[in-house]
């Protein structure tokens, strides 16, 4: 299978008042195409932002993300266009990421109309279809976002996201703003069109039942870094991170007859900014010890299971 | 038994707004004990804040209006209640956990001084009095005493929502009303929130109502689940009964709709369309539009709350016939 995505020592650092925010520090993984990478991690630990960085709407402070071999952080002009319409964004809350004033028509027809390669009539069909592909009824054509519930404005973003044929989407949290019987129609969706489309997801979330449901792999952020990757199933099975393993045991279960062991972290999050050398998660880590202090590297603990801590063999 | 500690019968209200008028709580009915938690699980709009406002009184007055039904605490109809002595009750033997801590606290004033407020107002206690008292609730949940003189701000969510959790518990309520009160934190937060809210449960033998959308958050906290569908119950039994044979077609569709931890579904099973308009509610069973066992009963007339099993409640003509 072809990598379609390479992202290697990626960097966004923001500077701020308070100094030097690291929200993506030497982040390095790739996607295979169409597959679902899932990005988790909780709020403030620069998942969104890593996202938003691939696609380039932020401009990396350092590294490189290869899409096709074609460096995404160095494009310029016609050529950022080019490659801006391979990679598309859905975004978390569907009620803010439609324009108002905007019908359902116009919203999913805008990315064609901008690419000045179609004709209307091409354009008018074009929005049929991918209408009727995400599963938004032909009746809503001319309605307004705000006549709409949140799951139905959900697949008009889906809709507008697919316009222009991309091969990668970023899935930033689509899913969290919506009820769990909803939610369920469109990770179904979701998944429908990967099959028939052939699309590469990279699926940023903080719920890791959805993760584990829509991924074949995943990466695990902890304040900006990598801590741990591997394929999901591995994840869900053996854990290794310590970070990853709290996590895993914090998730309330509906399963009353396995209730999880769980490890209860002490403290909260970390400020990303201005962090100092070494693990971030020390201070919370109940294993933590000197060697922690200094900076700590990826490495490959089982096949394809890569973890991000100077203990884990003598754990 | 038949003393309960909370019981409400047959609650209804509505709220009009342009015009129209929305069903929000269509006739519910719910008994708590003290030292029980019940949850209360349903979707956006199915009315649980409504009713957790309508127990403490503080729906909004000029849209709202609680339109039949009796909500009984202690012997007492808080809804026949004059407004001196439900400001008595209010923060005092009831008090709610609200969802969203960010906009909870007020963000001018000190989050010691929030707390000592409530004190103050129901404890026969002077300044420094109150102050010790908020300084151990502080401590209670959590937070150095030090923090006193800090501003909301200058805290986090899951610490803000601490800081919620403390002044709700300050008078030593009876009844905690929880309104999704782990719904904005991250997991590893919402774990150790919940185990502190179930320690003081038991510490102070409450009675809790807890109202989410996440059933995983259930399954953890409480004895006894209602499952809430556009303003009415349409499922009600122990944590057992609804998690390990759920009756009604929309609990199981709720059930089916949950990507699982433990094993690998391909798909998941939704339920088909949306919520109903609270101000268009179809006859009979609210939930027959998108219910794959509707029949032509289900569309006509209201369908009871039938007892399934003991303890177990159920308001679906099919389960019966099964």
């Amino acid at each position: 299978m072809a990598t379609l995505l390479q992202v290697e020592h990626l960097k966004k650092y923001f500077n701020i008042p308070a100094g030097i925010n690291h929200a993506v520090d030497d982040v390095t993984f790739k996607i295979e195409k169409g597959e679902t990478m899932g990005i988790v991690g909780e709020s403030g630990c620069g998942k969104s932002t890593l996202g938003r960085t691939i696609i380039r709407l932020h401009d990396a402070t350092g590294g490189k993300v290869l899409l096709n071999g074609e460096d995404i952080t160095q494009a310029k002009g016609k050529e950022l266009k080019r490659l801006r319409e391979d990679m598309q964004i859905i975004f978390q809350d569907p009620y803010s990421s439609l324009n108002p004033r905007m019908t359902v028509e116009a919203a999913v027809s805008e990315p064609l109309q901008l690419s000045k390669r179609y004709n209307r009539t091409e354009i008018l069909e074009a929005t049929e279809r991918l209408m009727d592909l995400c599963g938004v009824e032909e009746r809503l054509r001319m309605s307004y976002p705000h006549e709409m519930d949140g799951g139905r404005r959900q697949r008009v973003g889906i809709a507008r996201a697919l316009a222009l044929n991309p091969q990668f989407i970023m899935c930033d949290e689509p899913v969290s703003a919506l009820d769990v019987s909803i939610q369920a129609q469109v990770l179904n969706l979701l998944m429908d069109l990967q099959e028939k489309l052939n699309l590469t997801y990279m699926f940023v979330t903080h719920d890791l039942s959805v993760v584990r449901h829509i991924s074949n792999n995943i990466c695990v952020m902890y304040l900006g870094q990598l801590v741990e990757t591997c394929p999901s199933k591995d994840l869900f099975d053996t854990p290794l991170h310590p970070y990853t393993k709290a996590l895993l045991s914090a998730i309330p279960s509906v399963d009353l007859d396995n209730p999880m062991q769980r490890i209860m972290l002490k403290g909260e999050i970390a400020s990303p900014i201005n962090p100092k050398p070494g693990c971030r998660f020390a201070a919370r880590c109940r294993h933590a010890t000197e060697a922690c202090g200094q900076p700590q590297k990826l490495e490959e603990v089982m096949p394809n299971h890569f973890v991000s801590c100077c203990r884990i063999k003598e754990l | 038994m038949n003393h309960h500690f909370l019981e409400m019968k047959d609650l209804v209200v509505e709220y009009t707004s342009g015009g129209s008028i929305i069903h929000a709580v269509n006739g519910v009915s719910i008994k708590l004990n003290s030292g029980e938690t019940l949850g209360l699980v349903g979707e956006t709009g199915a009315g649980k804040t409504t009713l957790a406002k309508a127990i403490l009184g503080i729906l909004p007055d000029r849209s709202a209006k609680v339109c039949g039904g009796e909500i009984i605490l202690d012997g007492k109809d808080l809804l026949k209640l004059p407004q001196k002595e439900m400001l008595r009750i209010r923060g005092k033997k009831v008090s709610m956990i609200f969802q969203d801590p960010m906009t909870a606290l007020n963000p001018v004033m000190t989050v010691g001084g929030q707390i000592t407020e409530a004190v103050r107002l129901h404890e026969n206690l002077d300044l420094n009095e109150s102050k010790r008292k908020t300084c151990s609730m502080l401590e209670m949940v959590g937070i150095p005493a030090e923090r006193f003189n800090e501003y909301p701000h200058q805290f986090s969510g899951g610490m803000k929502q601490r800081v919620v959790i403390a002044m709700a518990l300050a008078c030593n309520p009876k009844l905690l009303l929880a309104d999704e009160p782990t719904s904005a934190l991250d997991v590893t937060i919402q774990a150790q929130v919940l185990e502190m809210i179930n320690d003081l449960k038991k510490q102070y033998h409450m009675a809790m109502l807890l109202i989410t959308h996440d059933l995983g958050v259930v399954a953890e906290t409480c004895e006894r689940v209602a499952i809430i569908y556009a303003g009415r119950i349409v499922e009600y039994g122990t944590k057992d009964m609804i998690f390990r044979s759920p009756a009604h077609p929309y609990t199981r569709g709720l059930f089916g709709s949950l990507p699982s931890m433990n094993s690998d579904v391909k798909r998941l099973s939704p339920i088909p369309g949306m919520p109903p308009n609270p101000s268009d509610m179809p006859d009979g069973c609210a939930f027959a539009p998108r219910c794959p066992y509707a029949c032509e009963k289900c569309q006509n007339g209201d369908v009871p709350l039938a007892e399934i099993a003991p303890g177990h409640f159920c308001r679906c003509f099919v389960e019966k016939e099964e």
